[in-house]
């Protein structure tokens, strides 16, 4: 069975649209307001709910005509149902089952988290589970034991800020713009990792993150730097600083393989565009004879294809969603 | 021609369904949790008890405000894509025009009020006219200071409509010549006769410039320590 899906993404600050058959994406489409909120430093919800309104319409007429795919030969629609920011949620759900809806076709909401363990699939179809999967972006840490499709179990998350998150105070810390990611991948380019040692937090909670800690070394050793006048160069100290954070993540993404027998290792969110973190994950599993399966970098961040590809596997169960259903912006994997 | 009308703009949630201007079926729920829940099971029931498929619409109305943004959005969203869907035309309605079209009676200068949050009102005046209103002047968002320094100024005998309601108590009090009346929310069956005309002379705007009428920015709180910080090496 390869239906044919209409998928929805506005959790955040992507407008996304997808049209997928199988798990084949015949167009993913996207409108993305990071300059928007750049303006003002973080995602702005009310922005952002704004945003996905006045590009929705035009973003869905876009994705169907880059599939050439005649809405008459749909077989569903999808939309991300949560975790995310219930105003922008809220859009592309509604836009979704309003279109269902018209065309009488099955809806089925889909847990945006979900959506991220379903990514690798899209490019590597014959991905599938036991694996473990981390997910790293702006909003969320967490790495997830895939034992089947459905069957998800939490291994760790995050104690305080996501890996993007961290990665925003950071390049603030040293003095670059927002989004943090791609401004430390850029500034580290030529650096010397191994320059200063910043501390890895939480080394006994195997499955576990922590980055507040790191912000408060990276500022303190600014600082001293600074005031003695040897400063390391920004290149090698922005280095330094995203080695901690990828070691870490490396480092609990190893255990949970080790710790659960998963011989595949997953991963998703747009933390894993950062091109440091992707080398280090393949020579570690390489190391453990692990199989890593990686999304390209536009499927990490958020991507509509991924939340259809997702909701095959609930179309085939039969699992369609109410016309009363709602979102969920406080939804949890598991 | 057969028309669905939506509004979603304030507490009160509705669809209505109308053929040759005839109302054939309407829903309506008052819920402060939001209408999404709402929205496309009302549209559902509404086409069961009227015997219509999505193909037998001709064309959708839906209130884009002033109101509660949340709600709004719901309301657009959704007609944005029936309309696309189907492929029939979307004509925008004004919550405030609904309000003061239902209550036009009588001679008083009609003031239409919508509760749009954090201690403000979206208002409008409105003059009657055989079989009908006409706007006197644009939407505004005021405090309710400034809505009750309003009416004072106004010559006329007033009627306030609306959510009057969602007024601080008693600041309506000592104004003779206002009287309060209603309906307190606009509802899908009165955006079905106030879009009539435009429906009658096929008046249909680009999909695109139907949006929410906000009234007002967004709400930012610009951190602008993430925006310029301070580089510990220096301008570069
Ligand atoms: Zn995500």
């Amino acid at each position: 069975m390869n239906p044919t899906i209409l998928a929805f993404e506005t959790s955040c600050d992507e407008t996304a649209v997808a049209v997928v058959r199988g798990r084949e994406i015949l167009s993913s489409v996207l409108s993305s307001q990071v300059d928007l909120h750049a303006r003002f430093g973080g995602v702005v919800p009310e922005v952002a709910a704004r945003a996905h309104t006045e590009s929705i319409r035009s973003l869905t007429h876009k994705a169907l005509v880059e599939a050439r795919v005649h809405p008459d030969d749909l077989d569903a629609v999808a939309a991300t149902e949560g975790p995310g920011l219930v105003g922008a949620l809220l859009v592309g759900h509604e836009f979704g089952k309003a279109t269902a809806w018209a065309r009488r076709l099955p809806f089925v909401g889909v847990d945006h988290m979900e959506g991220h363990l379903f990514s690798p699939i899209l490019e590597h179809p014959d991905y599938a589970p036991p694996a473990v999967v981390v997910l790293v972006s702006g909003g969320h840490s967490q790495l997830v034991h895939v034992e089947e499709w459905g069957r998800y179990r939490v291994l760790g998350a995050t104690i305080d800020d996501a890996a993007g998150e961290a990665f925003d105070k950071l390049a603030r810390a040293m003095g670059l713009g927002y989004p943090g990611g791609p401004a430390i991948d850029e500034a580290s380019e030529g650096g010397d990792p191994s320059t200063i040692r910043f501390p890895r937090a939480l080394p006994d909670r195997r499955h576990d993150f922590s980055f507040s800690g790191l912000k408060t070394s990276v500022t303190t050793f600014i600082d001293k730097a600074k005031a003695s006048g040897d400063l390391p160069p920004l290149a090698d100290v922005a280095a330094s600083v995203q080695e901690a954070i990828v070691d870490v993540i490396v480092d609990k993404t190893i255990n949970a393989a080790r710790d659960t027998g998963a011989r595949i290792v997953g991963g998703g969110g747009g933390v894993l565009a950062n091109r440091r973190l992707r080398a280090r994950l393949a020579e570690a599993c390489d190391a453990e004879g692990l199989r890593l399966v990686l999304p390209s970098p536009a499927l990490c961040t958020d991507n509509a294809a991924m939340i259809g590809a997702a909701a095959v596997h609930w179309l085939e169960k039969g699992a369609i969603t109410a016309w009363e259903s709602t979102v969920d912006a406080g939804r949890r994997l598991g | 021609m057969k028309v669905l009308a939506i509004d979603s703009a304030t507490p009160a949630a509705s669809v209505a369904l109308s053929d040759e201007r005839r109302l054939v079926a309407s829903t309506l729920r008052v819920d402060r949790r939001g209408h999404s829940a709402f929205m496309v099971s009302a549209i559902d029931f509404c086409f069961d008890q009227a015997g219509w498929v999505p193909e037998d619409l001709d064309a959708i109305v839906v209130d884009v405000g002033p109101g509660l943004y949340t709600g709004l959005r719901v309301g657009v969203a959704t007609a944005q894509a029936l309309a696309a869907a189907i492929g029939i035309p979307l004509v925008p309605a004004v919550s405030l025009d609904a309000i003061a079209y239902r209550a036009a009676t009588g001679h008083r200068h009609i003031w239409s009020v919508v509760d749009v949050r954090r201690g403000e009102v979206a208002v409008a005046a409105y003059r009657p006219v055989p079989g009908g209103v006409v706007k006197d002047g644009p939407a505004q968002v005021v405090t309710p200071d400034v809505f009750r320094a309003m009416l004072e100024s106004d010559p006329d005998d007033v009627l306030a409509v609306g959510d009057v309601q969602a007024l601080p108590d008693g600041l309506l009090r000592g104004l003779h010549r206002v009287k309060v009346g209603r309906p307190r929310y606009p509802s899908a069956d009165v955006l079905l006769e106030v879009a009539a005309g435009a429906l009658d002379k096929g008046e249909y705007p680009h999909p695109d410039e139907i949006r929410p009428m906000y009234l007002r920015e967004p709400d930012v709180t610009i951190n602008w320590s993430t925006i310029r910080p301070e580089s510990p090496w220096g301008a570069s």
